[in-house]
C-alpha cells in the first residue's frame, strides 16, 4: 500500500463521514486463530481499545469505503446534492489498514460502512470484496462488521454474511412516513426484505450446526440495525414498540439509537441550532437494556397518555414509581425476576444476592459489602421485613426524596471547589 | 506459630500453606525481599518446592473450587501489600467451607480476595485493549508500566492473536517481560529494554492512527471527563494516541 498524502486524506474524509455510525461494538463472537498463517481471533466479550475525546469507546476501524452517494437523504451529510469532498477507498487500502492497525493491537477488527455508489450491487461487491480480501489473502479472523445496502442482491448478501461477523441494515427512522419524508428514495421493503433474509440464515446456519460439526457460519455475531432519533416527531413509545419487534421478529442483537445532529437545514428538519437529543438518547438505550436483559416489554415503559420516556428519572424508576402497589420487594424472598425490578439493582447485584441467600439470610450491610447501589434501591425493598427509605412507600414522596438528595449532593460538590 | 517467607513466586506462596498444615502454623507469610522481622514471631525462609505447591494448588481446585483457585491467583498477581496474608486468611476459612465457599461473597475472609480479583481482573481486561505494539523490524514490541503484574495473564491473548508473529511485551515497572516466538512464550525476568528502533513506516501508521483517533471524536458530544474514566491518565504516556 503506498502510505502517502492521499491516504491521510480519504482517511479522513471517509472517518469522519462514518462517526455518526453508534455501533462499534465487538461482542458475541468467540473464535480462535485457527488457520495457518492466519492473524486475529475475537474473544467473545469484545474489547475496547481505546475511547475518543467523546467519551465513547473504540473498538473497530469504522470507515466508510466511499462517500459518495447516488441518494439524497435530507438528513444525511453524504447526500448527492451536498457539495463536499468525496474520496472513496479501493478495498486493498481498507484492508492493508485493518491488518497495520489490527498489528499493533489498535483495534478489534473493522466497521464497514459505505455511501450507495453507483448502484446498490456496485456498493456491495466492493464491500464484499474487502472481507474476500481480509478472509482470504490476510488470513484475517477478527472481528468484521460490514453493512448490507438496502436493495443489493440477495446472493451478495448471503455471501456477504459468510464471511461477516456481524451484518446491519439501518432501518434510519422509526416510521414509513418519516423515511418517505426524509429518505425518499429509500423504501421499507428494502430494508426489511434483507433484514428478513439474513434472519433466516442465521437460523439456517443454527440448526446445520446441530447436526454438522463444520458446518458454514453465518453471522455468528447476529444482526444490528440503527435509527436517528429526534429528526422526526416520531415518540419514544414508537421507538420502542419497533425495537421490540426487530427483537421478537428478526432476534436482532442489537437496535442502536443515534441522537440527530442537525447538520443542514430543512424545512423537514429540526433547526441547526437544536442540540443533539443526547438524555434522550440515553433513556432510550436504558429502557431498550431493561427489554434486553430485565425481562421488560415495551408496554411495561409507558402509559395510554405518556407515549415519551421521562426526562427527569430512569425508565425503571417510573415503572417502579407507577406500579408502587407492587414494591417494596423482600430481598430474602423475591426471585431472580422480581429483584431485576428493583431500581438500581443490576443483573450482577441480582446474581450476587441470589447466590450469597443460599447460605444466610441477607443483612443490609451485606447489600453494602457487595456494592449494590442502594440510592435508588432503598425506596423499593425491604431487608428482613425492615424498610430502609425513610420515607412514606409513596410516588410523590419517593420522588421529593430523591430530588432533595440530589440538590444535597450538589451542594457538597460545590462546598469541596 | 512462625512467619513464613517466600521468594515471590506463586509455588513458593503455595510451598508456604503446604507448611502452615504440614509443619508448624503460620502467623503470617511475606516475601523475603520486603520483611521486617517482628517481635511477636520467630521467621523462617521457606524454600520452594514445586510438588508441595502442586499439592495445594491440586487442593484448592478440588476440595474449595477451580473459582477459589483463579481468585487466590489473580490476588497474588495484585500489587496488594498485604496480599500474602489475605490468601492465608481466604484458604484457611475455604479449606473449612469446601465447594461452598465462594458463595460466602461478602465474608470478611471471602471478600479481600474477591475485591482484589476484580481490581486485578479489571486491569487486565483493560489492558488486552490499551496495550500498543510497534514494529521493530519485523518484531512486535509493545512497553508498558500496569499496577498489577499481569504479564503472564495477558500471553496467550496476544500468543493466539498473533500466532505467526513475533512479539514482546515489556512491563518497565517490573522489569520483565514476556518474549513470544513460534507458538512459545516465557517470561524473562531482570531485562532492560531501551532505544528500541521502530521500522520505517511506523512513524506513517502511528500518524494515521492518531488523526483517526483525533477525527472520530464527535464535538457535540465532548466528554473528556468519561475518557479519562477509560483510559487513565497514568496508561497513557504508552499509548500511541496519547503521545
Amino acid at each position: 500500500m503506498a502510505m502517502d498524502d492521499d491516504l491521510f486524506e480519504k482517511l479522513k474524509i471517509l472517518s469522519d463521514a462514518a462517526k455518526y455510525d453508534v455501533s462499534c461494538v465487538s461482542s458475541g463472537v468467540e473464535r480462535k486463530n485457527n488457520t495457518v498463517g492466519g492473524i486475529g481471533n475475537a474473544p467473545a466479550a469484545g474489547i475496547c481499545h481505546a475511547w475518543s475525546s467523546d467519551g465513547r469507546c473504540i473498538s473497530l476501524l469504522k470507515i466508510l469505503l466511499t462517500n459518495d452517494c447516488i441518494y439524497d437523504c435530507k438528513y444525511c451529510l453524504n447526500r448527492v446534492t451536498n457539495p463536499i469532498k468525496r474520496a472513496t477507498f479501493t478495498p486493498e487500502e481498507v484492508a492493508e489498514l485493518t491488518i497495520q492497525f489490527y498489528r499493533r493491537n489498535y483495534i478489534e477488527g473493522l466497521f464497514l460502512s459505505s455511501a450507495v455508489e453507483k448502484s446498490p450491487d456496485h456498493t456491495m461487491e466492493n464491500i464484499y470484496r474487502v472481507l474476500e480480501l481480509l478472509r482470504y489473502k490476510y488470513n484475517f479472523w477478527g472481528y468484521v462488521h460490514v453493512k448490507i445496502i438496502p436493495g443489493a442482491s440477495p446472493l451478495l448478501v448471503k455471501k456477504t454474511g459468510m464471511l461477516a461477523d456481524r451484518v446491519s441494515v439501518n432501518i434510519e427512522l422509526p416510521t414509513k412516513e418519516s423515511l418517505s419524508l426524509l429518505a425518499p428514495q429509500k423504501r421499507v421493503e428494502n430494508i426489511l426484505q434483507p433484514m428478513s433474509l439474513i434472519h433466516n440464515e442465521i437460523a439456517g446456519a443454527i440448526e446445520d450446526k446441530r447436526h454438522f460439526k463444520n458446518a458454514m457460519r453465518f453471522v455468528p455475531g447476529g444482526q444490528s440495525t440503527q435509527m436517528i432519533i429526534g429528526a422526526t416527531p416520531d415518540t419514544d413509545k414508537t421507538i420502542l414498540d419497533l425495537s421490540q419487534n426487530l427483537y421478537d421478529k428478526f432476534r436482532m442483537k442489537r437496535v442502536f439509537f443515534s441522537a440527530y445532529i442537525p447538520v443542514m437545514s430543512s424545512p423537514n428538519l429540526p433547526a441547526l441550532s437544536t442540540m443533539p437529543p443526547l438524555l434522550r438518547e440515553h433513556r432510550l438505550y436504558q429502557a431498550d437494556w431493561l427489554m434486553r436483559f430485565y425481562y421488560f416489554n415495551s408496554s411495561d415503559l409507558f402509559t395510554e397518555n405518556e407515549p415519551n420516556l421521562d426526562l427527569e428519572f430512569d425508565p425503571k424508576l417510573m415503572y417502579a414509581l407507577r406500579n408502587i402497589d407492587k414494591y417494596p420487594i423482600e430481598i430474602n424472598k423475591a426471585s431472580y425476576e422480581e429483584l431485576l425490578r428493583i431500581p438500581g439493582l443490576g443483573v450482577t447485584s441480582a446474581q450476587r444476592i441470589i447466590r450469597e441467600r443460599k447460605n444466610a439470610q441477607i443483612s443490609y450491610d451485606s447489600l453494602k459489602k457487595m456494592r449494590t447501589v442502594l440510592k435508588r434501591a432503598k425506596y423499593f425493598i425491604t431487608v428482613k421485613g425492615k424498610y430502609y427509605g425513610n420515607v412514606k412507600l409513596d410516588p410523590e414522596a419517593i420522588k421529593a426524596q430523591i430530588r432533595m438528595k440530589e440538590i444535597q449532593r450538589q451542594i457538597s460538590i460545590f462546598e469541596l471547589l | 506459630m512462625v512467619d513464613y517467607l517466600y521468594d515471590g513466586t506463586f509455588e513458593g506462596l503455595m510451598t508456604c500453606i503446604y507448611h502452615h498444615y504440614k509443619k508448624e502454623r503460620a502467623a503470617g507469610i511475606y516475601e523475603m525481599s520486603n520483611y521486617q522481622q517482628s517481635l511477636a514471631y520467630p521467621s523462617e525462609i521457606v524454600e520452594t518446592d514445586i510438588l508441595k505447591a502442586k499439592t495445594v494448588s491440586d487442593a484448592i481446585n478440588s476440595k474449595i473450587s477451580k473459582e477459589a483457585y483463579i481468585s487466590v491467583y489473580y490476588c497474588y498477581l495484585s500489587n496488594d501489600a498485604n496480599k500474602e496474608n489475605i490468601i492465608l486468611e481466604f484458604l484457611i476459612f475455604a479449606f473449612k467451607y469446601g465447594k461452598n465457599t465462594m458463595n460466602f461473597y461478602t465474608h470478611e475472609k471471602v471478600l479481600p480476595v474477591n475485591e482484589i480479583y476484580k481490581r486485578v481482573a479489571r486491569e487486565e481486561h483493560r489492558v488486552l485493549g490499551i496495550l500498543r505494539f510497534s514494529d521493530i523490524g519485523g518484531i512486535l514490541y509493545a512497553k508498558y508500566s500496569p499496577d498489577n503484574d499481569i504479564s503472564v495473564l495477558l500471553a496467550d491473548h496476544f500468543a493466539d492473536r498473533y500466532k505467526y508473529e513475533k512479539f514482546i511485551i515489556f512491563d518497565e515497572k517490573r522489569k520483565k517481560a514476556v518474549v513470544y516466538a513460534d507458538n512459545v512464550w516465557e517470561i524473562k525476568e531482570n531485562i532492560n529494554i531501551d532505544n528500541v528502533e521502530f521500522s520505517s513506516n511506523e512513524d506513517m501508521i502511528h500518524r494515521l492512527w492518531k488523526q483517526y483517533f483525533t477525527d472520530l471524536a464527535i464535538k457535540e458530544r465532548k466528554n473528556i471527563k468519561l475518557q479519562f474514566q477509560f483510559a487513565p491518565a497514568r496508561y497513557r504516556k504508552n499509548m500511541t494516541e496519547f503521545i
